[in-house]
């Protein structure tokens, strides 16, 4: 059938046109498609004669039909593909055309509202890259892969928890919203909207609880496998995003996975096996030399006899020849390891372009650098699509994924038991058969287990009424179940068992229907477009948690005794939610040379408050390609050039249902009957208004001397306003306080993206280099005006203090800090109140040698609460990456590398580290401090102050968070990964049944160099806080495989 | 088109891309202010400080994170009548602390290189936000409150505190000062706070013949001729204390002394256990039969810092003498004064013996 159906096609043809043309004339149809992306390519120019005369274009959805003389030479050629020459057999009138891209990034097709267009004539700003960028590195989510890829999307991987997320910004800060405190302050991602194969998803869907996980976790993006993406499309502004309407407003990525093309079944594996390192721990002091420091520390700052005798009665230092405390264990070994992963990938695909298939499994498996943690991933993902003639298309895909993780006794991104128990004296015993700790138990024992399974189908169709005029439908739905069941053994948790239980589910049901006429009117060509929208989300989450279960071994059902239960019950992120959009698009272009693009979408979302549901999003792009221009056409080193302007705006909503309708609690009984009223800490908002982004955009993109070098520069401003704050309330009001809409920043910057290839591509030596940077600032353009131009988040934690502050003006999070100046060197550097005679002091005790020099802002010679100074800023400045890309002959080396620069980071870890001596007599290790600047005796110009003096030190508090002292320049410069790799010859391999084999060695997160003084500053929160509670980043070595079987002839 | 021409343009393109995204100033963002908070405030604003005394006072400032430096200025200082009010602004030299006072100096020479003299106005606000009325003010260059003790609005002077920063200026209205007049020393309980006068017996309020004294510590005293234990309390007061000044001195001594009911000095010596030299913080002792005098430094105590001479507010003189009394044990009895004098010049405590001798024999 396969074979005789061009035939019959041939023949129906061959009849109607014996009615219509001259013999001379014969009707061929066909398809052109993108060799390596397996995508139809719209807009390819068909010739054919000498001289070459186009007779006609494809169409949208890359098909053409044309009528030509029988065996004519056709020639197919599209900007930024390898021109194909297709000489007609007699009788053909069905040609299949794969274009071969030549690889000039400015004439990729990309995608804009759903539709493929040729990147020539966008007039947004975006950046694509291919799969060969994000091959080779194992990693549980694929987000990492994309660091220092793109300018302008700053990813920092900044928890090393397997299948966790770092943080992403496209075009800077999108968020104010900050949750929790001290070290664990977290600012909520507002994620860019993922799009996969068309289907809209929440990026953001596990983190709305910030460090205080609830549940697995897991983000959708770590259960997409790296190896299944064709490519990565990231779009930035906001003509480019303003089809995307809601969600649309931090940025969109677009994810392709790989579709089949191959008339001859293929069968890939790749595999790799990697090796996760913990990187370099904090080094401790151990065994007798612990104990002599700690009795040194004791003997010379004791402030009175008691101190001395204290000594006496703590046996652990005094007692060296008792066997319990005679010891020296590495207790950070006790929960970090080494671990030995690895990862398979199936992919089997074939068809042409009639119907072609693709199935992808996937299998990954992490087991994290601290004990009783990992992530696993199981994933399936098919998708057919079926075309039996040019007027009508069907495209399935259905998406299967389990993850499986464990976060031990953390809360995944924050392990704050491995951290303290990490401290630990290395006199204790180590913990062995007999006797271990109830935090060791708890740390290694806790049997947590999660699930997200997600499960995304998608359909979609489309037919073709006349030429040009198509309409298209597409329905998919996305559901996601979530389990967490975490065991808590009696050993770990005071003699007695407990148990913790979350369940979560999650869907999203998505329609969009797309009605599109593309026509050509000679060098006029315009294209409408008209879609609407329709979303349906919902999620709610259980949790119960029993205390005291009866013993280990029933571990459930544990329903025995209501008096330990601590309840439970459905978590605050509920949500039920819909949008419905409407959206228009129109673009036009004369020549390929002027193009505009306008337009308009209309988006209704729940999220909004119920006065004013819809906001309406406009956008307006121009380009200009003016090396189509006559004058510039003798410029042969010039390829291209284009300047693009756009302007748009696009919408988030960010409210939820408590937002805008209150929250309603179960207060108490009236008449004996149980009364349900309003909760009074938040007064509904009615008129809550999604966030919304403007954004203005210029860009300017050129290639020059046939791609060698090539050159994207753009500059935006984007506005984004109705943020969400919350405004306390006078309490006449009854309420306490009110969501918002009254903040709003600016980001503005820079982007440049530069590739070079520096050798023209030979044969045997390929070699390009690409740099990309971004300079974005963001400042605090408005609060609410009771606030006249200033609000501090006090931080609540009284450990911490680290407060933030919102002012006007500067950029939007800044420290509110105590400054410090450095160490006193001598009793006589404190100043003097010249009133009062009295020295500077604080909590009661005058500052003396050794102290740190914290600035008295206030003047009163009294370190308070006062004292306190904006400074810094947690965002990084600077972005970017390098990247270079080697091949010669089999071999292929690619490095990548990104950097961040200018952001502050507060260096808690240091704190910690060196408030660990703040009490010799506690079961706590000691650390070197050699290799710091510390105050050890009079006369010493030092940073850090004299650690040792414990007896002044819950007055002094010389290493006190909310100083300066902590704040560190965060700049880095990471080689994020390191492949080299040989492709056997095709030749010999065939002989054992190969198509493809190629092996590669890869080192993942490979160094970092920084000046800042902590362990690490890339592993620090968004806030920039380094936490030692923090689940480190590993380094990774891996040796993969991928093959191709020899499933043909 | 000549090739130049063409570069031209090309270069005019990139100069008109980063002449139009470098101007910062077309985006029309907010300027960085400092902020000033509308709730910054003095929770009190009535200052009732005393003359003659270093008092510096907060007043309860909440800047509420208005941005430092901030800058404070006294204005419109007035009567509540209006008159413009000026003798709180006189400038008059004051001792300034330069160096920590520690109690371990070991001369007078020492402690004044410690602070120097500094004009100052004798009320002024410090860049902290606080009130500084200084010990160079007194009853003569500052009228002191009304002596019946009224708060009429003439008699009281008003003024306005003017704060700035870069982000505006505030002026908060309607402080009230309303000093009280000196005293010199304390305890001051022998004094009226109002008028200066002596105070009444607290016993007596109305009974003008009856006054209050300044009482000693007393501790196993035995008088004389009573054989009783000396008390000195609101009902019976066997012996007083007088911190009074005296003529002849050098303008920084300090005499202690005690006399005997018929106003007899006791000879010092008498009190045998007494630690003379390191009671207090004094050089260049002087003993006589009649006293002990030294040389000091003003105020005293010099700071607020607790040292091996002062507990912070006050320092202490404890005359102490031993006697062996029946049964043969040895009792040691203290007349004893915490005290201050903030008035530079000739003082003597003076212990009082009322009603009874002191005995200093053995029984």
């Amino acid at each position: 059938m396969k074979r005789t159906f061009p035939y019959i096609i041939t023949l129906i043809a061959c009849l109607g046109c014996f009615s219509i043309y001259a013999q001379s004339v014969v009707r061929v149809t066909g398809t052109v498609v993108e060799k390596e992306g397996r995508g139809t390519l719209p807009g390819v120019t068909i010739a054919t004669g000498t001289p070459p005369k186009t007779i006609g274009n494809t169409s949208i959805n890359g098909t053409f039909t044309i009528n030509v003389a029988p065996e004519a030479t056709l020639v197919f050629s599209y900007v930024g593909f390898v021109t194909q020459t297709v000489k007609l057999k007699p009788n053909q009138t069905t040609v299949n055309v794969y274009m071969e891209s030549d690889k000039r990034s400015l004439q990729e097709v990309v995608i804009r509202g759903y539709q493929k267009r040729s990147k020539e004539i966008t007039t947004g700003a975006s950046t694509t890259i291919g799969e060969k960028a994000i091959q080779d590195v194992p990693v549980s989510n694929v987000e990492q892969l994309l660091q220092g890829k793109v300018a302008g999307l700053n990813i920092q991987v900044n928890t090393g928890a397997p299948g966790f997320r770092g943080s992403i910004q496209i075009r800077g800060l999108s968020s104010l919203s900050v949750t929790g405190s001290g070290s664990d302050s977290y600012l909520q991602q507002q994620s860019p909207l993922y799009i996969i194969d068309g289907v809209p998803l929440d990026a953001d869907k596990a983190s709305e609880f910030g460090f205080q996980t609830q549940g697995p976790g897991i983000s959708p993006t770590s259960l997409i496998p790296p190896e299944d993406i064709q490519s990565i499309e990231i779009l930035k502004d906001a003509q480019a995003t303003s089809l995307y309407g809601s969600r649309g407003a931090y940025g969109v990525i677009i994810i392709t996975t790989k579709r089949g093309n191959s008339v001859v079944p293929r069968v890939r594996y790749s595999t790799q096996a990697f090796v996760n390192s913990p990187p370099k721990l904090r080094e401790t002091i151990g065994g007798n030399a612990e104990r002599q420091l700690k009795i040194q520390q004791i003997l010379k700052n004791k402030l009175s006899e008691a101190d001395l005798n204290r000594l006496g009665y703590t046996p652990f230092i005094s007692d060296s020849l008792n066997a319990y405390f005679n010891n020296s264990v590495d207790w950070q070994s006790v929960f970090y390891q080494t671990t030995y992963n690895q990862t398979h990938n199936i992919a089997i695909d074939g068809g042409n372009q009639t119907f072609n298939y693709k199935t992808n499994l996937g299998y990954y498996t992490e087991k994290g650098v601290i004990k009783n943690t990992g992530f696993d991933r199981y994933s399936v993902n098919m998708n057919m699509e079926y075309k039996p003639n040019n007027k009508f298309r069907f495209f399935g895909a259905l998406f299967g994924a389990v993850g499986e993780q464990s976060k031990g006794d953390g809360v995944g991104l924050l392990q704050k038991g491995v951290a303290r128990n990490g401290q630990a004296s290395s006199l204790l015993p180590p913990p062995s058969f007999y006797q271990a700790t109830s935090s060791v138990v708890s740390a290694l024992k806790t049997a947590n287990n999660n699930n997200s399974r997600n499960l995304r189908a998608n359909v979609e169709g489309r037919y073709e009424f006349v030429p040009g005029l198509a309409l298209s439908s597409n329905v998919s739905y996305d559901y996601t179940s979530d389990t967490e069941d975490s065991f808590r053994p009696a050993a770990a948790n005071n003699q007695f068992a407990s148990v913790y239980g979350f369940t979560g589910r999650n869907y999203t049901l998505y329609n969009r229907n797309n009605l599109s006429y593309a026509k050509n009117f000679g060098s006029h060509e315009i294209f409408i477009n008209a879609f609407n929208e329709i979303y349906k989300k919902a999620r709610q989450a259980n949790v119960m948690r029993q205390e005291k279960t009866a013993n280990d071994q029933l571990q459930g059902p544990v329903g025995y005794d209501a008096y330990f239960s601590r309840g439970g019950g459905v978590l605050d992120n509920y949500r039920d939610e819909r949008i419905a959009s409407f959206a228009g698009a129109f673009s036009y272009n004369f020549k390929k040379k002027y193009i505009v693009d306008l337009s308009y979408r209309l988006d209704g979302t729940s999220l909004s408050g119920m006065e004013n549901p819809y906001s309406k999003n406009p956008s307006v792009g121009l380009r200009w390609n003016f090396s189509k221009e006559d004058w510039m056409q003798n410029l042969k080193w010039l390829d291209n050039a284009g300047l693009r302007l756009s302007w748009g705006k696009n919408i988030s909503p960010n409210g939820n249902l408590q937002s805008i309708y209150g929250l309603y609690n179960v207060n108490g009984s009236y008449n004996n009957n149980p009364s349900i009223g309003v909760d009074y800490d938040q007064i509904p908002n009615p008129r809550l208004k999604p966030t919304t982004t403007v954004q203005y955009n210029l860009g300017f993109d050129a290639s020059l001397f046939n791609s060698r070098f090539e050159v994207n520069f753009d500059t935006y401003f984007k506005q984004v306003e109705n943020m969400l704050i919350d405004r306390p309330l006078a309490n006449i009001t009854g309420f306490n306080k009110v969501v918002s809409n009254d903040a709003a920043i600016a980001n503005y910057g820079y982007e440049l993206a530069l590739t070079v290839r520096p050798f023209k591509p030979g044969k045997n030596w390929n070699f390009s280099l690409s740099a990309n940077g971004a300079l974005n600032r963001d400042v605090l353009t408005k609060l609410p005006l009771e606030q006249y131009g200033q609000f501090i988040k006090f931080d609540e934690d009284a450990r911490f203090l680290q407060h933030l502050v919102y002012r006007v003006g500067r950029n939007t999070l800044s420290n509110y800090l105590r400054v410090n100046q450095g160490t006193y060197a001598t009793d006589a550097d404190v100043p003097v109140d010249p009133v009062t005679g009295l020295k500077y002091r604080t909590g009661g005790r005058f500052f003396e040698a050794g102290d740190p020099n914290l600035k008295d802002v206030n003047g009163d010679y009294i370190l308070d609460g006062v004292d306190y100074e904006i400074s810094g800023n947690s965002q990084p400045l600077f972005t970017g990456g390098l990247s270079t890309n080697i091949t010669y002959k089999n071999w292929g080396l690619n490095v990548y590398a990104s950097y961040t620069a200018k952001r502050t980071i507060l260096n808690n870890a240091l704190s910690d580290r060196l408030a660990i001596m703040r009490d010799p007599f506690a079961l706590t290790s000691v650390v070197p401090l050699e290799n710091l600047n510390i105050w050890t005796q009079a006369g010493d110009i030092a940073k850090y102050p004299n650690p040792y003096d414990y007896a002044r030190y819950d007055a002094i508090q010389p290493f006190r968070k909310d100083q300066t002292l902590w704040a560190e320049e965060g700049s880095y410069f990471k080689v994020n990964s390191f492949t080299l790799s040989y492709a056997f010859n095709k030749e010999a391999i065939r002989k054992i049944g190969l198509y493809n084999l190629r092996v590669h060695f890869t080192a993942n997160n490979l160094t970092t160099f920084s000046s800042y003084s902590g362990p690490n500053p890339e592993n620090v929160n968004s806030l920039g806080r380094d936490n030692s509670d923090g689940y480190p980043v590993p380094r990774t070595f891996s040796i993969g495989l991928n093959m191709e079987l020899n499933s043909g002839k | 088109m000549s090739i130049t021409a063409k570069i031209n343009r090309v270069t005019a393109f990139f100069a008109a891309i980063i002449l139009l995204s470098s101007c910062e100033k077309v985006f029309d963002l907010p300027e960085e202010k400092d902020y000033l908070s509308p709730n910054l405030n003095y929770s009190s604003k009535i200052l009732e400080p005393i003359l003659g005394r270093t008092t510096i006072s907060r007043q309860g400032l909440n800047t509420d994170n208005s941005t430092w430096p901030l800058k404070f200025e006294i204005v419109n200082a007035r009567w509540g009548d209006g008159r413009p009010v000026t003798d709180l602004f006189q400038t008059r030299p004051v001792w300034v602390w330069t160096n920590e006072y520690t109690g371990d100096e070991k001369s007078l020479e020492e402690i004044q290189a410690k602070r120097k003299l500094e004009d100052h106005p004798l009320f002024e606000v410090r860049e902290s936000g606080e009130f500084i009325l200084w010990a160079s003010s007194n009853n003569d260059l500052i009228t002191p409150r009304a002596a019946d003790s009224s708060n009429l609005p003439q008699n009281t002077r008003y003024f306005d505190v003017k704060v700035t920063n870069t982000g505006g200026s505030v002026v908060l209205k309607d402080f009230q000062i309303r000093p009280f007049r000196e005293r010199p020393y304390f305890p001051s309980n022998d004094k009226n706070d109002f008028t200066g006068g002596d105070a009444p017996d607290p016993k007596f309020r109305n009974n003008t013949f009856k006054k209050d004294f300044i009482r000693p510590g007393l501790s196993g005293v035995i008088g004389k001729t009573s054989n009783k234990e000396l008390v000195s309390n609101d009902d019976v007061k066997d012996v007083v204390v007088f911190i009074r000044p005296f003529t002849g001195g050098n303008g920084h001594n300090l005499r202690i002394k005690a006399i005997d009911k018929n106003d007899v000095a006791i000879n010092p010596s008498k009190f045998n256990e007494t630690r003379w030299t390191t009671m207090l913080h004094a050089f260049n002792m002087v003993k006589t039969n009649e006293y002990v005098q030294y040389d000091v430094a003003y105020p005293i105590p010099l700071t607020a810092r607790r040292t091996n001479y002062s507990d912070g507010n006050t320092a202490r003189v404890a005359l102490q003498y031993s006697r062996l009394v029946f049964g043969g044990a040895r009792n040691t009895a203290t007349l004893s004064l915490n005290f201050a004098i903030f008035r530079e010049g000739d003082w003597e405590i003076v212990f009082k013996f009322l009603t009874d001798d002191p005995k200093f024999e053995d029984d």
